[in-house]
């Protein structure tokens, strides 16, 4: 059973992303703000820092393969920037001491990293016209903010309830 | 400190980049139709999707009922004040409808560009980084849902599908920023005016109505609605309300702003409208607008 969680987390994550971006975009004061939900990331920056870099560089491989061809429609975005960041975070949280609140602060950052190669990428092949401040201004800020109560309250079940359950005993096998 | 990059992983990676530049030009030349293998993963993850998000429209939904309750009495007075006014107008409707039909027969006339046949669908996703404005629905070429179909909610005018699969459909939003999204538009008056919505202002979140003839008059409040000279679009899907009027780029025809009337956000329930008069290939599609690449106009 407990073999099945872990993939089925991140299943049970990638289809709840597009149903929180069906109340995106919201308006406030006037302004138009963009929310996107990063949830799968988050959880393959901790899989990274805890249980393992090769198992979570391979799911963000698939994850992000699905992510290209079910919403996007040009394949090898998501396939690439996935996965790229999952070593990247693997890579990091071993120079840093690894707690929770590191790991935390890692997602963030790999959050506004995502978003900003995104944007790049969507401005390379002109899906989009804003420019960068309008881009920090209308996206980047909510979504990090958005995505940083994501981030606390999945870090906390995250340690308190797969690590200590899970994960230790799969690593311990 | 160990190093980065190992030599086999540095080729690794380069490989990689290399693959994946390829599949990117590969999937961007050809993105209105899917192949074999990306229609298999759009079923069957729309399906496993189709399964979270209706739950969660219906939690929004029993939401939005209590919100409705809240305002029972406020509407219910408003809405009062109207039953007489639209008890006259339906029997204006109907008669104006008989007649219609009517005439229709005396010119021998039987199709009717407004005619269409409403497919019921849910949304199920909507593309989760925002760049370009698509949601994906629940129906698709099993129900009849074909490519370049308009879609609608109750409000108007939202968008229209750009790609279907078996069981599901990808709708690109009237909010895109697509150059090449058009639709033929009219004001209807007086004198009928035609022009193309093309483009979307984001800062103003309007949409821009481009094309329309500079000697024709068009006032801030008029009515928008699409044509059906697009070819595939019925005719009198309402899309907006005119707000602003100025000149285009060149100064030889005029544009205006349009105020959408559905609402782009917090989309559950639409519907895709199929025509019931034959279909042409024309501005509503995207072969016209690559021909008209071509050309360079």
């Amino acid at each position: 059973m407990t073999r099945f969680l872990i993939p089925l987390i991140a299943v049970v994550l990638f289809f709840l992303e597009p149903v929180f971006s069906l109340f995106s975009p919201i308006e406030l004061g006037g302004m138009r703000y963009t929310l996107v939900p990063r949830f799968l990331i988050v959880y393959f920056v901790f899989l990274a820092s805890y249980y393992g870099r090769r198992n979570t560089i391979i799911y963000g491989l698939v994850f992000g393969l699905l992510y290209d061809m079910y919403h996007i429609d040009i394949i090898g975005i998501y396939t690439f920037l996935y996965p790229l960041i999952c070593f990247l975070a693997a890579f990091i949280i071993r120079h840093v001491h690894r707690s929770i609140f590191s790991v935390m602060g890692l997602s963030l950052v790999m959050i506004i990293f995502l978003e900003v190669m995104s944007y790049l990428f969507a401005s390379l092949i002109a899906l989009t016209s804003i420019g960068f401040d309008a881009f920090l201004t209308t996206r980047l800020v909510p979504t990090v903010i958005a995505n940083s109560v994501f981030i606390l309250l999945f870090g906390w079940l995250f340690h308190n309830w797969l690590y200590k359950r899970v994960i230790e005993k799969q690593i311990g096998m | 400190m160990p190093r980065f990059f190992s030599n086999k992983r540095l080729i690794l990676l380069l490989v990689g980049v290399i693959v994946l530049v390829a599949l990117i030009a590969f999937s961007l030349k050809d993105r209105q139709s899917a192949n074999l293998p990306e229609k298999m993963v759009k079923d069957v993850v729309g399906f496993g999707q189709s399964l979270f998000s209706k739950p969660a429209h219906a939690i929004t939904g029993f939401f939005d009922d209590i919100d409705g309750i809240l305002n029972t009495y406020e509407e219910n007075r408003t809405l009062k004040a109207r039953l007489t006014e639209y008890a006259s107008n339906e029997v204006k409707l109907a008669d104006m409808k008989e007649e219609n039909e009517r005439l229709r027969k005396i010119v021998d006339k039987q199709e009717d560009l407004r005619a269409y046949d409403p497919v019921q669908a849910t949304v199920i996703s909507r593309n989760p980084d925002q760049w370009e404005e698509k949601i994906i629905i629940d129906k698709g070429e099993s129900q009849g849902v074909k490519r370049n179909m308009a879609v609608i909610t109750a409000n108007g005018l939202i968008g229209k599908v750009v790609l279907v699969t078996k069981t599901t459909a990808t709708v690109e939003l009237l909010s895109t920023e697509n150059q090449n999204f058009r639709v033929s538009a009219m004001i209807p008056g007086k004198k009928d005016i035609f022009g193309l919505m093309e483009g979307f202002d984001p800062e103003r979140g309007e949409l821009i109505m481009k094309r329309i003839d500079s000697s024709l008059d068009v006032k801030v409040g008029q009515k928008v609605m699409s044509s059906g000279l697009g070819g595939i679009f019925p005719k009198g899907l309402l899309i907006g309300e005119v707000t602003e009027v100025s000149t285009d780029d060149y100064g030889l025809t005029k544009l205006a702003y349009v105020r959408p009337a559905a609402e782009f956000s917090m989309l559950d329930h639409v519907m895709v409208a199929k025509r019931q008069s034959e279909t042409a290939q024309g501005t509503d599609s995207e072969n016209a607008s690559a021909a008209e690449g071509e050309e360079g106009s």
